[in-house]
């Protein structure tokens, strides 16, 4: 699979809103007295069904990165636009309510909940919701993960793939415009990780833009464009 | 339940409780051991004071008038028997009493010794068992139960007291009453059976506890305004001053529960934080897939609330368990057992149970719906 690096650029050329967009964004944190830099002018489009690897050593900012592109975190300077809107400034609850509608969460620990079954695991998004369509995607999501035999399994009965695959079909099971992983792969090892990124890659056929940090180089494999972040400051590579 | 689980905030309490049943089990024991300690305690001292009230209740309603024996008096004169029935008019009934102790037997030879009374007015003071307490009394003896079955004798019977056999025309019954007037051992005959002289006493049997005080303060006004001639035995203050204690005695006791169930509560408060800090990942990874804050705070106040619920309940059967055990147990009767009073601590040890870990549910909840989901999330 091929695709072009300047995607965001054709598509900002074409009229189309790239689905996130950081725009000088800087993220410090006050410890003790010191000023830390996470993040220092960072500037990051991500276009629709594209995977972007963001690659960087322990504490480089990866994380802050991260969840101030899933509207976990607020900057402290620059601007967070999800399908063109500027987002960083609202409060809790809307930046709840657009994390449900546009984004899905992959963790390096799964936090899958060990009495529920696979695809209980996978509806929790939903369980606030009177949504009587989100078993039946549950588990066709899950049988997208190659987890169709797998249902009523509980993460115990699973193995370190198969629950993160589980947890993918997680973070699909609202749609998002946007998958963002953070260190997927970090508790797997090189074959099961490549299974997992394998995962992401069919995602992103399906238009989702993916966005995977970790200091794991195997991501660039399959990636369509890696970025670096060094102490905060992000370089193309 | 089934629709009561479809609420998510329940189904998820519900979830969540199941995962570590044994320690949702123990905060939960905590609720059922303060609300069976309420709930008994409350019912505990509610029937001791209705069978206080229900024993001693008759002879709040009594005066006894007899002479005072220190002026030297043996006897009332029928000059103060007729100023008694005077004051009682209209209040109650006076029954002027003669009274001695004598050997009673029985035809089939066995005899015991028991209190007889002369009056030609028993139905003011006594019930009858089996057969008929006279309105007018002018022959054959009315026999306390207890009396009648040691010597044998039915309605019918004939008994020897003193020398002189009489037909037992009434068995009495025993009664719940403590009075000084014991109608379960004791023998009724008409006065015409004892030597004339004064009566040794005279029962008012007042209409109510507050006629009976009347009634006495006014037979102490005129018999005794120069001299002591009677002593008036009055005991309806005496049971308010004991009625007065038990409602003491029972706020303490539901104060003794109270305190078992908020420290029940701090047990709930404790499993909630517990059980929070540990599932800390889990409500960051909640809230960031989009759930919002209230969800969780629901969530995890339900949670609190259904343990308070499933003890509440569980303490309200142990503690009808408990009051049919007393019953059991005890003499106290089925009547007081299941008196409605006795429901009002059951309602009010479940809601207090409820309340209570619903309160301390509270902060736990508040506390980890309103953590940053990054904090939350971050090891
Ligand atoms: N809440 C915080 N308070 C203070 N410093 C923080 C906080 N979060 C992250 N940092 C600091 O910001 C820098 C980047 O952290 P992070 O984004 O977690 O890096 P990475 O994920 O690449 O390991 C680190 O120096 C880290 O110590
Ligand atoms: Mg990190």
């Amino acid at each position: 699979m091929t695709r072009s690096r300047s995607a965001g650029a054709e598509a900002e050329a074409a009229g189309v809103e790239p689905p996130l967009l950081l725009s000088g964004v800087d993220r410090t944190y006050e410890r003790g007295g010191e000023t830390v830099h996470a993040l220092q002018d960072v500037n990051l489009a991500v276009d629709a069904g594209e995977f972007v690897a963001v690659v960087g050593p322990s504490g480089s900012g990866k994380s802050t990165m991260l969840n101030t592109l899933g509207l976990l975190d607020t900057p402290t300077a620059g601007d967070v636009l999800l399908d063109g809107r500027e987002v960083s400034d609202a409060d809790d609850a809307r930046r709840t309510r657009l994390r449900k509608e546009y984004i899905g969460f992959v963790f390096q620990d799964f936090y899958l909940i060990p009495t529920l079954t696979a695809t209980e695991n996978v509806l929790l998004p939903t369980v606030y919701d009177a949504d009587a369509k989100a078993r039946p995607r549950a588990e066709d999501l899950l049988g997208r993960v190659g987890l169709g035999d797998r249902l009523t399994h509980r993460p115990t009965e699973l193995s370190g793939g198969q629950k993160q695959r589980v947890a993918i079909a997680r973070s699909l099971i609202n749609e998002p415009e946007v998958l963002l992983a953070d260190e997927p792969t970090g508790n797997l090892d090189t074959d099961t990780g490549r299974q997992v990124l394998g995962e992401f890659e069919r995602v992103c056929d399906g238009d989702v833009a993916v966005v995977a940090v970790t200091h794991d180089e195997l991501v660039t494999e399959y990636a369509d464009r890696t970025v670096e972040l060094v102490d905060g400051h992000l370089e193309v590579r | 339940m089934t629709r009561l689980t479809e609420l998510p905030a329940v189904l998820m309490a519900v979830r969540n409780l199941r995962r570590n049943r044994l320690r949702s089990v123990l905060a939960a024991l905590g609720i059922v051991i303060g609300v069976l300690a309420i709930a008994t305690l409350g019912i505990f001292g509610n029937v001791l004071q209705l069978a206080a009230l229900n024993q001693l209740g008759g002879i709040g309603d009594q005066v006894i008038v007899s002479p005072n024996q220190d002026a030297g008096a043996d006897s009332l004169t029928a000059r103060d028997v007729a100023e008694i029935e005077r004051i009682a008019e209209g209040r109650g009934t006076a029954v002027p009493l003669y009274s001695e102790g004598a050997a009673v037997s029985g035809t089939g030879g066995e005899s015991g010794f028991a209190n007889i009374y002369g009056t030609n007015t028993p139905a003011a003071l006594f019930t009858a068992e089996s057969g008929e307490v006279p309105e007018r009394h002018r022959q054959g003896a009315l026999v306390g139960t207890d009396l009648a079955s040691e010597v044998d004798v039915r309605v019918g019977s004939l008994v020897e007291i003193g020398g002189n056999t009489y037909r037992v025309i009434a068995i009495l019954a025993a009664g719940e009453d403590i009075s000084p007037v014991q109608p379960g051992t004791a023998v009724v005959l008409p006065e015409s059976e004892f030597a004339a002289g004064g009566y040794d006493q005279v029962v008012v049997q007042a209409d109510s506890g507050e006629d009976a005080r009347d009634v006495a303060d006014e037979i102490r006004d005129r018999l005794n305004s120069r001299e002591d001639r009677v002593s008036v035995l009055e005991l309806s203050s005496i049971l308010d001053q004991i009625n007065e204690f038990l409602g003491l005695l029972n706020q303490f006791l539901l104060g003794l529960g109270a305190v078992s169930l908020i420290v029940a509560g701090v047990a709930i408060f404790n499993v909630m934080l517990m059980s929070t800090t540990e599932r800390k990942g889990e409500i960051g990874l909640l809230r960031a897939v989009g759930v919002e804050k209230g969800d969780i705070l629901r969530t995890l106040v339900v949670e609190a609330t259904l343990l308070g619920v499933i003890g509440g309940v569980v303490g309200v059967v142990l503690s009808i368990g408990a009051a049919l055990l007393l019953w059991y147990v005890s003499p106290i009767g089925l009547n007081i057992i299941l008196d409605p009073s006795n429901a009002v601590y059951l309602v009010v040890a479940f809601a207090f149970g409820v309340v209570i870990s619903l309160a301390s549910g509270i902060y736990p909840a508040w506390k980890a719906a309103n953590l940053e989901p990054v904090e939350a999330l971050r090891d």
